[in-house]
């Protein structure tokens, strides 16, 4: 086992460094390079050593949900071909091999997948998106090469700043984008065509893992009756089958629960929301707004989920490498890989 | 392409364009025969020649009729059976190759873990040739052609299973399928059907006619009236002129609304068809697969002056989504809409979804 390989700091390089590398991706790639530092000389020991990284890596980080699928594929493909395994150093450097060209295919799944959306998309249309997704706007900028007119609405995600994000992704690509507020949904929706979001994680059902605030675009595109499509790679696809919100991995005791009373806040706008001081509502609002960015509420802050979960029934059709798919067919490619 | 293959695809094309030949059924049995005789009389050696060959065929009856989905159906059917029968000689040719990672053929089509493992591009694979491999891929292509002629047969023998003594029928248009769907249970039960008259072709007023020469009690109603009466209905059996990829169909015009009055109060809705209607493609636009008829059907021409003050249109097909279907009954059982990608998986190729010429 090498212990000077620290496999979290490489992954947390990887992604630094290359900004447009999505998490799983960055994950086996720093596996891939734990396997070239491996002093493993028994299968055991080489397995061991796979699995203690993958652990580490899922516990760096906070939103470990594709990360988890990523690790997950890879430690299912070496064990998968641990069967048989005549020369040792052979093996592992087959797998080093493959390893890296999958990092290089996994780049065109995107491609691919963009491919695949852009029919959906309908001149003269209006489509919701979430937060940022680099696979929807790679989707949205092959669909205004293509000469297609749209507009775009994307929700703000303050907190992470996605909207802004995306927003200024879009409008560099010629897209008319508006920014609105995620409470804003419903108001919206009326306008829209449909609703595209990207993906953390694809769950057996055929469910989504997304940003917190995917679940409720979901179920007000149902209840507006506009179709909501998701955009996933095939290596998101995780065996996990959440029955609720609170069934994923990434929910803690800590999660949504209520913390202190006395909380020191600098107006007189207490944690329930009330105004008691006699300034404006708006600047009321704004300054509660502001309290929650600049960390005065810590507790609640850090409490705060960071993903939520779709059911497959608010989903109308899933855009991934593989193909479009239903959210049934999921299931079938997920059982492919673990036969 | 043979010159003598070439005429016959000429004379198939020219049909097609000009609406000789339309319908589901007519049209598949045509491009079979078509193809059947295009793989036995030409030469071909590689897989890749025999593909392109196919392809460059269905491109050409498909730009002579793209609403009639069945060709392309039957043709990616034709290129699957190809595929196939091209990896099981590669693959009982190759047994004694042991590369280090032989990996399990799991399925054709392209899977996760084909990300990871070195399947490089799938049409390198088919550059071997084969000497029975001719007579495999004709002999298969044959039994899809006798799948076609059974059609009725298996649909029709499931009808006992889902009409009941003293049940109300609903259903609407002509539909082949559905008449001997409908005459089989009633030769085993009393039942009555209800037929939507489906203006302006009045094809319900035929399928109501047929069912009464077989002796089952069938009443016509007005279009209009299918909300109404809906709630008296027990079941809602349809045919269709193609089913899409998310379970969605393309039927007669009419189609939608009585769907969604029996969704409305929860009357399952069964659709017989056999599995060469389902196509793998989804519907980006929903009238992309329509055809407008004749607008003198819905205003007539003698209505002079109305004619420049209005626009006439007379769709001929409707698209139902699929969350207005419960069942498929078809030759190979019954399914739900949910379960459709699984047949798609197993009889289309993904490569095939469009009739570009392969590399």
């Amino acid at each position: 086992m090498s212990k000077d390989f620290d496999v979290v700091a490489n992954y947390k390089s990887l992604l630094l460094n290359s900004p447009e590398l999505s998490m799983p991706v960055a994950a086996i790639q720093s596996l891939v390079e734990l396997i070239k530092h491996s002093s493993a000389t028994t299968m055991s020991e080489f397995m061991l050593s796979i699995n203690v990284a993958s652990q580490l890596l899922k516990s760096s980080v906070r939103n470990s949900i594709s990360l988890s699928a990523g690790c997950d594929l890879f430690l299912r493909f070496v064990t998968r071909n641990s069967q048989d395994v005549a020369e040792f150093e052979a093996w592992k450097a087959t797998l080093i091999v493959r390893g890296q060209s999958f990092v290089e295919k996994a780049d065109a799944c995107r491609y691919k997948i963009a491919e695949l959306g852009v029919p959906f998309i309908k001149d003269g249309s209006t489509i919701l998106i979430h937060a940022h997704s680099r696979v929807v706007s790679l989707l949205l900028q092959k669909a205004a090469e293509n000469h297609k007119r749209f507009k775009v609405f994307v929700t703000e995600s303050s907190q992470t700043h996605g909207g802004i994000r995306s927003a200024k992704v879009l409008r560099a690509a010629g897209i008319p984008t508006t920014i609105i507020l995620d409470a804003a949904v419903g108001y919206v929706i009326d306008k829209v065509d449909m609703v595209l979001v990207g993906a953390e994680g694809v769950v057996e059902n055929g469910g989504l893992i997304n940003q917190i605030g995917s679940y409720q675009m979901a179920i007000v595109a149902k209840a507006a009756n506009k179709p909501f499509y998701a955009v996933a790679e095939s290596y998101k696809f995780v065996r996990l089958f959440p029955l609720n919100q609170y069934d994923l991995p990434t929910y803690n005791a800590d999660t949504l629960s209520f913390q202190e009373l006395n909380v020191d806040y600098d107006s007189k706008t207490d944690e329930t929301g009330s105004v008691s001081s006699s300034a404006a509502p708006s600047s009321a609002l704004s300054q509660t707004a502001l309290h929650m960015k600049t960390s005065e509420d810590q507790a609640s802050q850090g409490s705060n989920p960071l993903v939520d979960y779709t059911p497959p029934n608010y989903i109308t059709l899933l855009f991934t490498d593989l193909g479009v798919l239903t959210p049934s067919g999921v299931s079938d490619e997920l059982i492919k890989l673990y036969l | 392409m043979s010159k003598g293959t070439n005429d016959l695809v000429d004379i198939l094309v020219a049909k097609l364009k000009r609406r000789q030949l339309v319908g589901s059924s007519a049209v598949a049995q045509a491009t079979l025969k078509l193809l059947i005789v295009v793989i036995s009389k030409n030469n071909w050696s590689k897989a890749n020649d025999l593909l392109n060959l196919v392809r460059s065929v269905g491109q050409r009856l498909i730009e002579a009729n793209p609403t009639e989905l069945a060709i392309g159906n039957i043709v990616r059917r034709v290129l699957h059976v190809i595929r196939e029968e091209f990896r099981d000689a590669e693959a009982s040719s190759k047994s004694d190759d042991h590369s280090e990672f032989q990996t399990v053929p799991l399925t054709t089509s392209s899977s996760m873990y084909n990300l990871l493992s070195e399947t490089g591009s799938d049409d390198k694979e088919y550059t071997h040739a084969s000497h029975n491999l001719r007579s495999d891929i004709i002999q298969e292509v044959r039994d899809i052609r006798i799948e076609l002629d059974t059609i009725y047969e298996n649909i029709k023998n499931q009808a006992t299973n889902h009409i009941h003594s003293n049940e109300i029928i609903m259903t609407i248009g002509r539909s082949r399928t559905v008449e001997e769907f409908l005459k089989m249970a009633s030769s085993k039960r009393k039942f009555h059907v209800l037929v939507a008259e489906t203006a302006p072709s009045y094809l319900g007023q035929q399928m109501a006619l047929e069912l009464s020469k077989a002796g089952i009690e069938a009443t016509v109603i007005p279009d209009s009236a299918v909300f109404a009466v809906m709630s008296r209905v027990n079941k809602v059996i349809l045919g269709t002129h193609a089913v899409l990829a998310n379970g969605g169909l393309v039927a007669i015009s009419g189609t939608h609304m009585m769907a969604a009055a029996a969704k409305h109060h929860s009357i399952p809705v069964v659709v017989c068809t056999g599995l060469y209607k389902l196509s793998p493609l989804y519907p980006h636009d929903e009238d992309s697969f329509n055809v407008v008829m004749n607008p003198d059907a819905v205003l007539g021409f003698e209505e002079g002056d109305l004619m420049e003050k209005v626009t006439v249109t007379n769709p001929y097909y409707d698209y139902v989504s699929p969350e207005f279907v419960n069942l498929f009954i078809t030759n190979q059982g019954g399914h739900p809409p949910s379960y459709l990608y699984r047949l798609i998986v197993e009889n289309y190729d993904p490569n095939d979804h469009t009739f570009d010429p392969l590399a």
